[in-house]
């Protein structure tokens, strides 16, 4: 197979991010130094190399970006300054637009306007329909103590006249249950569009069918663990995005499957399981993301030097969501009925749009396809071996 | 006669000769040799305790003739006939033996090669008992300079020359001066305009009272020696010129590539050579043959350089060059794609990495081929955008690409001139294989030729830029304004000499002289050697049938002596 070179991709992928890609002379330094570099898979060197050559078919088909988990040595290594880690970054972002059939992933990617006003478009929907279908109980105002439990807390289904508190925890529960399905559609076509151009397309391999079951179990464990960020040198970052990323993950499974068990009248002593499993997510998002916060306005790491829109975005979106969320926690305990109603109404109208543009479309797509390109990875794999073995059996 | 008394060094030259010849073993068997008073060896004889320890052995035991068994005596004999004149004895009274190049690196036996190394030391203590003291000799230098060649480097040797009040002849074969570089738009790495620095030089050149120009001139016969060369120009009317020294400058060519099948050129339209895309560049158009722009330039490297098939050595501006076409682009051309197609980019230099760095940041991609097995192949593309497609395997992605381009150019190799060989012939000197021009060392003598008084510079040494012409240029007209300056210069002694009593008058050493230093004495019907156009080669005392020439230094008894020595048995 040939590929024809292609100079209008540098400038492509220019949108994207930062690099310094003609700077790669190939010491072959970032490949030396990265503890995941493999017989065959060369980081992230290769990778570079389609990247100046414009080589976009190839680099469509490529996961190793998706195996990378930046932690910088590469970049620290590099005697020229190209910045490995940061390209490698690049390229998941281009990945992304590339796996997205819809294009917006490439529009959010490539265009502020466009990501920063579907934001603010869904943001005023949320408010909108809460204004207009949800509004605040007129007693709120003039007799809040009405929404006072046994507790002293914020009867958090009542602040609504008109229906009773089972149907408004439905009503956002089922908002919920629409929004996760939306969400998984879109994602579940995109990894299906990575499917394609990573295996599908690959002519040159053929995936035995059973390693599609025997390999599965990858999946769960570099989604759960990811055993490949471990690898790399510094074990903090691998610890710390641990904690993000079972917090994250908490958080999201208890709201989308869990929510008539948390949205209840009544306050649980705060050793209740539930608030201390609230309180864990809540930290291990706080945590990483005042770490991240920090570290990309001083630049103190190679990994924070450049930052590109979508990465403010994340961090402001997330955050803003958790301290939206942590707001309408300490109000509810209070007892303050108005303002819990407008966190709860604020936390809503930016967890909606963060979770719609984030995930199929922008950095929180990572958290499937980081597994699948491990799974990938282990696919090809087999297909080699299982050549090798076919190729023996016919030379003996 | 007086009593000989040889002291013989025998040299390890570290490990170079210690570790094939036993060299305290050649050491002690001389010690038994007659005449021989004192026998040793020492770790490098040419430094200056080796030096000094021969010139005390000299003072302390009344030495008056040496042997010294080291490495080729074109290396270090001039080294040692100091030494011999620092401790007062005539420099000729020395003789080397060669135990390096013609022993221990072309021998691996120990046994057997420190067997040849006594022998070869024995026969240089024959011969060297047989040495007579000669006399240095020196001859006046004429001030003029002949500088051949109007390109760069000559135009500079001859203002440096005629700038410091000496006469200078230029001879130039075409109708102008300026050289290769009156065809280039700009140099690299600062991008100064070619034409400026040569339009300057040519005006100084015409101006100076001190210099001559023969434009339309080749040089085809040159006589005589360091300091007093002469030659006839066929000008209209004969011209006769005297000069002491001679600048060669006579430049360089580029490489035609039709023979490389694989870049069709001469057959596909729009594959240029770099020296055709530098005068569209002088132009300040750079168009496709239908009169249209290009959109894909592609450059390819190394075309017809280092490669076996053509020439093996690196033409060593063409990268350069290249890194210079890529900003020329992509400032007249800001959005054409450039490819860059190379075997290993090579921008040594000052400014030149940077030249290279700062070319990468244009709308290039720089792909990298393999020069031995794989070159691109240039193709048609019908119907396309891009006429042309370039296709190879990529090599530091060990991918075949494609390339499209709708003009190619190719970064010729840069080769000696067409009559590079019969010129060295006119002046004497030698030519390397490539057909350049041989240094009489590449880097202890550089510009300096074997034939004392003859210099070389520029392109016609070997490729080079500007820069580096530039540089020669100035070292060459050093070297000479120092030997005007001291007015004389010595000359060979060793030279042959006629016995007039014992000469025929056959004439036969006159027509086997390689330098015209014999002639025929009518009155006395014998020949008669001119010792200072010898060179002491000894073509004529071996051709003399009666033995009437005598090669002073290498006389039959000194030659057969030696002989003797290396044959002798104890």
């Amino acid at each position: 197979m040939s590929y024809t070179i292609n100079t209008a991709f540098k400038k492509e992928l220019t949108k994207y991010g930062a690099g310094n890609w003609n700077e790669c002379f190939h010491c072959g330094n970032c490949t030396a130094i990265c503890p995941l570099t493999e017989d065959g898979f060369l980081f992230p060197r290769k990778s570079i190399r389609s990247i100046q050559l414009g080589l976009d078919e190839k680099i469509t088909a490529n996961i190793d970006p998706w195996l990378c988990y930046y932690c910088g040595e590469c970049s620290e290594t590099c005697p020229r300054d190209a910045n490995p880690g940061e390209l490698m970054m690049t390229l998941r972002r281009y990945l992304t637009a590339a796996y997205d059939w819809t294009g917006l992933a490439r529009k959010f990617y490539t265009s502020k306007i466009w990501e920063f006003g579907v934001m603010v478009i869904f943001f005023l929907i949320i408010i909108t329909l809460f204004a207009l279908f949800l509004p605040p109980s007129s007693q709120i105002f003039s007799n809040p103590a009405a929404f006072i439990n046994a507790e002293g807390g914020v009867m958090i289904n009542q602040m609504v006249d008109g229906i009773s508190g089972e149907q408004f925890m439905k009503i956002i529960h089922y908002g919920d249950w629409v929004m996760a399905a939306i969400v998984a559609i879109l994602l579940v076509s995109n990894i299906f569009s990575m499917f394609y151009k990573v295996i599908l397309r690959d002519k040159s391999i053929q995936i035995p069918v059973t390693a599609y079951f025997t390999e599965f179990w990858q999946l769960i464990y570099n989604f759960l663990v990811q055993p490949k960020f471990s690898k790399c040198e510094n074990k903090n970052y691998w610890s710390g995005h641990l904690f993000l990323m079972t917090g994250y993950t908490i958080m999201f499974i208890v709201i989308v499957t869990m929510l008539p068990l948390f949205q209840i009248e009544e306050i649980k002593p705060w050793y209740h399981w539930q608030r201390l499993l609230g309180y864990y997510a809540t930290f291990g998002i706080m945590y990483f993301l005042i770490v991240a916060a920090i570290g990309r306005i001083k630049k103190s790491n190679i990994k924070f030097k450049f930052s590109h829109p979508s990465d403010w975005l994340f961090i402001v979106m997330l955050g803003l969501t958790t301290i939206s969320g942590i707001l309408v926690h300490i109000f509810r305990i209070t007892g303050l009925p108005l303002l819990t109603y407008v966190t709860y109404v604020l936390h809503l109208a930016i967890l909606v749009p963060m979770i719609i543009i984030e995930v199929p479309f922008s950095k929180w797509s990572h958290l499937a396809y980081r597994p699948f390109a491990a799974y990938f990875e282990r696919l090809k794999k087999a297909a080699i071996r299982y050549q090798l073995k076919n190729e023996k059996l016919i030379t003996t | 006669m007086e009593d000989k008394r040889i002291g013989v060094y025998i040299c390890w030259c570290g490990t170079n000769i210690a570790k094939t010849v036993d060299v305290e073993k050649v050491a002690e068997e001389m010690t038994g040799q007659e005449h021989v008073v004192i026998s040793k060896s020492y770790q490098y004889m040419c430094s200056d305790p080796g030096q000094e320890m021969i010139v005390n052995d000299i003072k302390e035991h009344q030495l008056n003739r040496i042997v010294i068994a080291a490495c080729s005596p074109r290396i270090h004999e001039l080294t040692f006939r100091k030494m011999m004149e620092k401790a007062g004895l005539n420099p000729y009274l020395l003789e080397m033996a060669n135990i390096r190049e013609q022993v221990s690196w072309v021998h691996s036996d120990r046994e057997f090669a420190t067997q040849k190394a006594i022998e070869l030391v024995k026969g240089a203590i024959q011969k060297v008992q047989f040495h007579e003291a000669l006399d240095k000799r020196y001859v006046n230098v004429n001030e003029a300079t002949l500088v051949v060649g109007g390109g760069i480097a000559g135009m500079t040797a001859a203002l440096n020359i005629a700038d410091a009040g000496k006469q200078v002849f230029l001879i130039e074969q075409s109708d102008l001066l300026g050289g290769q570089a009156a065809f280039i738009d700009s140099l690299f790495p600062n991008m100064e305009h070619a034409s400026d620095m040569i339009r300057e030089r040519i005006k100084q050149i015409e101006e100076h009272s001190k210099i001559e120009v023969f434009l339309n001139t080749k040089i085809e016969k040159i006589s005589g020696f360091i300091g007093n060369f002469e030659t006839t120009l066929n000008h209209g009317i004969d011209r006769k010129l005297e000069f002491g020294n001679i600048v060669l400058a006579t430049g360089m060519k580029s490489f035609i590539p039709d023979d490389i099948e694989e870049y069709s050129y001469g057959k596909l339209p729009d594959v240029i050579t770099s020296v055709e895309f530098e005068k569209m560049l002088l132009k300040g158009q750079i168009k496709k043959q239908n009169g249209s722009e290009p959109n894909h330039i592609a450059i390819i490297h190394c075309v017809g350089s280092r490669n076996k098939d053509y020439h093996e050595y690196c033409s060593r501006t063409c990268c350069s060059t290249a890194l210079k076409y890529i900003h020329q682009i992509s400032t007249l051309m800001p959005e054409a794609s450039i490819y860059d197609i190379y075997a290993d980019m090579r921008s040594f230099g000052k400014g030149c990495e940077e030249l290279y760095t700062s070319a990468a940041k244009n709308n290039v991609v720089f792909l990298m081929f393999d020069q031995k097995n794989d070159l691109p192949v240039v193709r048609e593309n019908k119907g396309k955008e891009a006429q042309l497609i370039i296709e190879f395997n990529e090599k530091l992605s060990g991918e075949d690409v494609r390339v499209p381009a709708d003009m190619v150019i190719l970064m010729v190799a840069m080769e000696a001139q067409e009559d590079a060989k019969s010129t060295s012939q006119i002046f004497g000197i030698s030519v390397d294989k490539n057909k350049f021009y041989m240094e009489k060392h590449p880097k202890l003598d550089p510009v300096a030729t074997t034939t004392d008084g003859i210099y070389v510079v520029g392109g016609c040494q070997s490729p080079k830029g500007v820069i580096d012409s530039i540089s020669q240029a100035r070292a060459a007209t050093a070297r000479i304004l120092a030997s005007i300056a001291q007015k004389t210069v010595e000359i060979e002694v060793t030279t042959a000499t006629v016995t007039e009593e014992i000469c025929c008058g056959c004439q036969t050493c006159i027509s086997v002289c390689p330098y015209s230093a014999i002639s025929f004495l009518e009155d006395k019907s014998v020949s008669h050697v001119n010792e200072v156009l010898c060179k002491g080669c000894g073509t004529c005392a071996s051709a003399c049938p009666t033995g009437a020439i005598h090669s002073k230094h290498f006389s039959d008894f000194q030659i057969l002596s030696q002989i003797h020595g290396v044959l002798s048995k104890n």
